[in-house]
């Protein structure tokens, strides 16, 4: 009997799903290989049954379950809890569940804040939202701040032949082994040392680079003066090739999250540039390198000021 | 003073944490708050150390390190200061209060001026708690 597969998502974008069919003619052999049982964005099964028989909000069991996007209101808890009951291994895919991702950037202001400014500014509504809608939690979290979670393969969005590797390994029980590198230990560009480091800058001119001339020609973009979050985000974005965004020769936006699972990719930047001479406070809207990582009580609301 | 609060101190082995000792020798007086942790340089203290300590709870975090100058480690110190500008700064990014941080050099011939550096930092602590605690109110 084939292994069966859920996949779910929460607060998400569907890029993460986009990413798996992006896979290309492998995916027909993995569909050779599982037989999926729920799969919002392909396939029309409903909660509780196609005539509505089972308990709300229920799902089919399954042998893995995948998880994107992360946890922002009840619906999200109470599926995610479903899918942590239903399914034997739990993936969390993509970095909205691993680290909150983009959705988690509302935690720099409070629920309240957000709702208000949302759906409230610029229109004559009095209700913020309807009463049926479901209740927003305190933050957006991740979702192994919820359950607990076997897999974490973050990426916006992961590559799909990570995801593929990782599903055909738990099929076939082998074992498997993450990228646990950061982003600079794949990248091939020139590095010339501590005092060839230029002050950052905001990204509003292009790199310097020779069209012509390969990845590896060019003058690595920290030093140029970018600020390319590269040391302090997980590898793996552009397989034992360079980092995707290297290749087209923008700096790293750290979407793979911390290098290691407990990371703070702000505080370990800051670090990185003070540490190497560099006057941080030269980088304007710091908050925003945590764009990635917002989950994981990181990203709080500014403490109010008397 | 509050009792359950706590302030993690690191203190380099080589002025800060000889300072504390001659404190205790010389049977100087600080607030039991004060939770000493012996590093070797105050220069190897990372900000995610920093952080750790306010995550679990620690209502303030201290290095101390030798005056400028005076390293063990020629530099170490130096690193400490440019570490601490982006604690102070990141702090309040994160949702703390900047206060809940400070960094000082302390030689080992100094345990009054160690000690003098805990009461204040225990005393910033207790005015940013009753403010907190007024916010809260309101």
């Amino acid at each position: 009997m084939k292994p069966k597969l859920n996949f779910e998502w929460l607060h998400a974008c569907s890029g993460c799903e986009i990413s798996m069919l992006n896979w290309g003619e492998q995916l027909l052999d993995l569909f050779d290989q599982v037989e999926i049982v729920h799969f919002p964005l392909l396939m029309d099964h409903k909660y509780g049954g196609q005539l509505g028989e089972g308990a709300p909000l229920s799902l089919p069991e399954a042998d893995i379950g995948l998880v994107s996007g992360g946890v922002a209101h009840q619906e999200h808890l109470q599926v995610l809890q479903e899918m942590r009951k239903q399914c034997r291994t739990l993936i969390a895919l993509g970095t909205c569940a691993t680290h909150g991702g983009i959705p988690a950037m509302r935690n720099q202001w409070s629920t309240a804040d957000t709702l208000h400014t949302v759906f409230t500014a610029g229109t004559v509504d009095k209700e913020i939202s309807p009463s049926s809608a479901p209740a927003f939690l305190d933050r957006v979290y991740s979702i192994d701040e919820k359950v607990r979670v076997d897999v974490s393969l973050p990426g916006c969005p992961p590559q799909p032949q990570l995801i593929g590797a990782v599903i055909k390994a738990l099929v076939n029980k082998d074992a498997f082994q993450l990228p646990q590198k950061s982003v600079c230990e794949t990248c091939p560009t020139i590095r010339e040392g501590k005092k060839k480091m230029a002050p950052v800058q905001r990204f509003l001119h292009n790199a310097d680079y020779d069209r012509d001339q390969p990845v590896s020609e060019m003058q690595c973009l920290l030093e140029q003066g970018l600020v390319c979050m590269g040391p302090v985000t997980a590898g793996g974005c552009g397989g034992k090739d360079t980092p995707l965004c290297l290749q087209a020769r923008v700096p790293c936006r750290g979407c793979y999250g911390p290098v290691q699972p407990g990371g703070n990719q702000l505080l370990d930047m800051m670090n990185a540039l003070a540490s190497n001479g560099i006057d941080h406070r030269a980088l304007v809207d710091r908050k925003s390198l945590l764009r990635f990582s917002g989950a994981h009580g990181l990203l709080k609301p500014a403490r109010k000021k008397n | 003073m509050n009792r359950e609060q706590k302030i993690i101190a690191f203190c380099c082995n080589w002025c800060s944490y000889a300072a504390a000792d001659l404190a205790g020798i010389s049977r100087l007086q600080y607030p039991a708050s004060i939770r000493i942790i012996r590093v070797m340089c105050s220069g190897m203290v990372h900000p995610e150390m920093v952080m750790h300590a306010l995550a679990q709870g620690a209502a303030g975090v201290m290095i101390i390190g030798c005056h400028l100058g005076e390293c063990h480690y020629i530099k170490g110190n130096e690193m400490a200061l440019a570490r601490a500008e982006v604690i102070t700064d990141t702090l309040e990014d994160l949702g703390y209060a900047s206060e809940q941080f400070q960094l000082t050099w302390v030689s080992s011939a100094e345990p009054e001026r160690l000690v003098e550096a805990f009461r204040n930092m225990c005393g910033r602590l207790a005015v940013l708690q009753s403010e907190q605690s007024a916010d809260h109110i309101m």
